[in-house]
């Protein structure tokens, strides 16, 4: 009876410590972080892969050998979002296009998530920047909380916008 | 021998007049208004849900793509510079329709997931008298990732400014 109760106890408690390690080992950044600058950073192209990650009261992006530095206190809003990416991209994405019977549209099917961070913030002269990163899921959430953390502002408060822009999500037209 | 000479007559009338009607289509065209600078204003979406991303890559792309058009002088949203500067038009851009669209969609059928973004773009003076109103709109239809509409509508604003608007000095 006894060895039958602890076996269940066991049970349960390994159901349940299932259910939050993956949600602890998302929470958990450590470090710098990849992440695909899309646009908006000043000095920096279109698509640069780099890292990121928020110390000293800055927003850090290195890429390459250049970094970019963002103050924290000059962020007016950071929002998270999601979407996602074909698993197959880049030339090889473009070129499977070209594939016989479809073969290419069906590489398009499989998709990888990934989460964006897009922040606003103002320069010395007061000029409005916006800036929008892409990056591994469960990692968006963490910056943002670091960020607001140290002085950033934010207009979203809580969990992240819905993922409109979402290739995945249903398409609902919106007019005025 | 009359007939010939008439027929060839009418011809030369005809063509004469059709070659003739873009020249005076262009002498109709509205004189382009005086802008020593342009401001961009962030992009409003009050009343229609706009993803972030969205939101950020319709400004920037709108800065960067009125810069590669000639305007020297391009300032941001709260940019302190500008309110000293005589002759500053402002951008104004409001959201009036948005379709998500589908990357997926669009890939695998070619036809549908289509993303579309129609922006209500006011350019007004310092003082706020308004100077051309024009809704603008961006779209992907085939290749791309959604966001590859804002970089549509930006291109297609920054052709409406320079169609309407010279900066002294560039022309």
């Amino acid at each position: 009876m006894t060895s039958r109760s602890t076996t269940v106890l066991v049970g349960v408690t390994s159901l349940f410590a299932g259910l939050f390690i993956p949600v602890g080992n998302a929470q958990q950044v450590s470090g710098p972080v990849k992440v695909v600058q899309l646009t908006g950073l000043a000095g920096v192209k279109d698509n640069a892969k780099g890292t990121l990650d928020v110390e000293n009261g800055q927003l850090h992006f290195v890429h390459g050998k250049a970094s970019t530095d963002v103050s924290a206190s000059s962020i007016q809003d950071v929002v998270t979002g999601a979407d996602s990416q074909r698993a197959v991209g880049g030339t090889i994405g473009l070129m499977s296009m070209a594939a016989p019977y479809g073969g290419g549209r069906v590489l398009s099917l499989f998709r990888s998530k990934i989460e964006t961070l897009t922040v606003q913030y103002r320069d010395a002269d007061g000029g409005l920047h916006g800036a929008i990163f892409t990056m591994p899921v469960g990692t968006s959430e963490v910056i943002k909380k670091e960020l607001v953390a140290q002085g950033a502002h934010t207009t979203a408060a809580g969990d992240s916008t819905p993922p409109a822009s979402s290739s995945t999500s249903p398409s609902k037209e919106q007019k005025q | 021998m009359n007939r010939i000479l008439s027929a060839g007559f009418r011809l030369s009338l005809f063509t004469l007049i059709f070659a003739a009607s873009p020249l005076l289509a262009q002498k109709t065209k509205p004189a382009k208004i005086k802008a020593a600078a342009l401001q961009i204003e962030m992009i409003q979406s009050d009343e229609i849900k706009l993803p972030a991303e969205f939101q950020v890559a319709l400004y920037e792309n709108l800065i960067r793509q009125l810069g590669k058009q000639g305007f020297s002088h391009v300032y941001r949203d709260g940019d302190r510079n500008a309110a000293s500067v005589a002759g500053l038009v402002v951008l104004h851009s409001t959201v009036r329709g948005f379709k998500a669209g589908s990357e997926r969609a669009r890939q695998v059928t070619t036809v549908s997931g289509a993303t579309s973004i129609t922006i209500h773009c006011q350019f007004t003076s310092s003082d706020g008298t308004s100077l051309l109103e024009q809704d603008v709109n961006g779209k992907v239809r085939f290749f791309g990732g959604n966001l590859k509409a804002t970089y549509d509508f930006a291109k297609k604003a920054a052709h409406v400014a320079n169609e309407n608007f010279f900066t002294p000095g560039r022309e």
